[in-house]
């Protein structure tokens, strides 16, 4: 699959000409200003970002109450914490599901690519992947044990098709080991794939 | 049956191309991502969305709709084995290139012209125009969003543990209903506070003005049958009303 997004030179030179004439033109007819583009790539870097989510994970993991907070009312929740834009584009409605030791969560959006923004930024290739949509609503169990995430026969899999106004997120496992992490190290290790499903936190290396 | 409302439960397929961790396989994704979501934040229909934004204040020449739906709609649309030879944000270069060709912002001559040129010059610079009201607005777009949360004008038909079986409407140009989930039974796990309300009407399909928002449990059994499925595994699905029957 990886050599199917493998274009030539060309392929690309002309893709990135093509934006680059697309938004001179605009920006040209008054549609956008210089300014503009620039001002979203900006929010994805300092205000929307998987830093967020790991920040929410790692607060969680600290504080069970929050953690049912979180659960109970996602939004009210998120919203304790005053990070800006939390409710904002692709965030304006979303829910925490929880992996434990009987269940295991995977957030999906067969359709398109729908992804919490606030929460985890802007969706991977992996997750916008025709192949990664198809099976991961069919055979999961599959899917993550290609990824390295087995899960056993007595484990609830739940997958979640985000198909309406829901933006869903997985509040993974707390690694073992981590009791002695701060908040701050251990949303260092809360990746964007754990935060969907695929992938497992693992245990702090020893220092 | 249109392949692309189709993609959840295709077979087949090899591995999933799950080492790809980037979000933009090269630099200039990063513009079109950019040009549409300037687009959605300067769409006129923000004017009566959640917040009501000053949309009528904001200096800008694009006087258009555009939204998810939008995007949506032009990629479903594509002849879907025309689809898959596509990546990701080509298909919007695509898509949202043709568009403003077909609004007549920009005509599809002088797109080629200054591409060719960009193309024998690639750090040829963009035009200098800064437009801080637009940028402003750019911002509270992103900070706040477009929900399509409205007030209900008729009570929820389901609610939580009914049995409901999914509907099968006519294939439309775009839908919100998952393919695979079609004629199948579920449970309703959560009906959602409030209507809402999807971009568009998808006319045959279904859905048009606010509805109800059901979270919906399905045993991967009943979807794939009990030999053809994974052991102890669910698929939750959020259906706006339109999708739905009850079981009697």
């Amino acid at each position: 699959m990886a050599e199917l997004f493998d274009y030539d030179e060309s392929r690309e030179a002309v893709s990135a000409a093509k934006v680059r004439a697309l938004e001179a033109l605009l920006i040209k007819k008054g549609v956008l200003g210089s300014d503009s583009v620039d001002a979203v790539l900006s929010h994805f870097e300092t205000v929307a970002g998987p830093f967020n989510g790991a920040r929410i994970v790692a607060r969680a993991w600290l504080d069970s109450a929050y953690k049912c907070r979180l659960l109970e009312d996602t939004p009210k929740a998120i919203a304790e914490l005053n990070f800006p834009g939390m409710n904002g584009a692709e965030g304006e409605h979303m829910k925490a599901v929880a992996n434990s030791e009987s269940v295991h969560n995977l957030v999906i959006c067969t359709l398109c690519s729908c992804y919490p923004w606030p929460m985890l930024g802007l969706p991977p290739y992996w997750y916008k992947d025709p192949v990664f949509r198809s099976r991961g609503v069919r055979e999961p169990r599959a899917v993550l044990r290609e990824f390295g995430v087995p899960i056993s026969a007595d484990k609830e899999v739940r997958v979640w098709d985000s198909s309406a106004q829901i933006r869903w997120f997985v509040i993974p496992e707390r690694p073992a080991h981590s009791e002695h992490l701060t908040e701050t190290q251990l949303a260092a290790l809360v990746t964007p794939e754990a935060m969907m499903g695929v992938a497992l936190v693992p245990a702090p290396t020893a220092a | 049956m249109k392949l692309p409302h189709y993609l959840g439960g295709l077979e087949n397929l090899g591995p999933v191309n799950f080492f790809e961790k980037k979000v933009f396989m090269a630099d200039w994704e990063k513009r079109i991502f950019g040009i549409h979501t300037v687009m959605m934040a300067e769409s006129t229909h923000l004017a009566n969305a959640l917040p009501k934004y000053p949309i009528a204040q904001v200096p800008t020449t694009f006087k258009e709709t555009w939204t998810w739906a939008s995007l949506r709609t032009g990629a479903e649309s594509m002849q879907p084995f025309e689809y898959f030879k596509y990546r990701y944000y080509e298909k919007w270069l695509m898509g949202i290139s043709q568009f403003f060709i077909d609004r007549g912002y920009v005509a599809a001559k002088e797109l080629a012209t200054l591409t060719e040129h960009y193309r024998a010059n690639p750090d040829a610079p963009l035009p200098e125009h800064p437009n801080p009201a637009l940028k402003e607005q750019v911002v509270r777009y992103l900070h706040h969003g477009d929900s399509g949360l409205r007030t209900p004008v008729i009570p929820a038909r389901f609610t939580i543990g009914d049995t409901v079986y999914v509907a099968d409407p006519e294939a439309a140009d775009h839908t919100r209903l998952p393919g695979f989930l079609r004629n199948k039974k579920g449970t309703v796990t959560e009906a959602y506070p409030g209507a809402f309300e999807y971009f568009v009407s998808t006319g045959p399909d279904g859905l048009a003005g606010p509805h109800h928002v059901y979270c919906v449990l399905f045993k991967a059994s009943d979807i794939w049958g009990a030999d053809k499925s994974e052991p102890n595994t669910v698929i939750y699905a959020d259906l706006f009303d339109a999708y739905l029957k009850p079981a009697h």
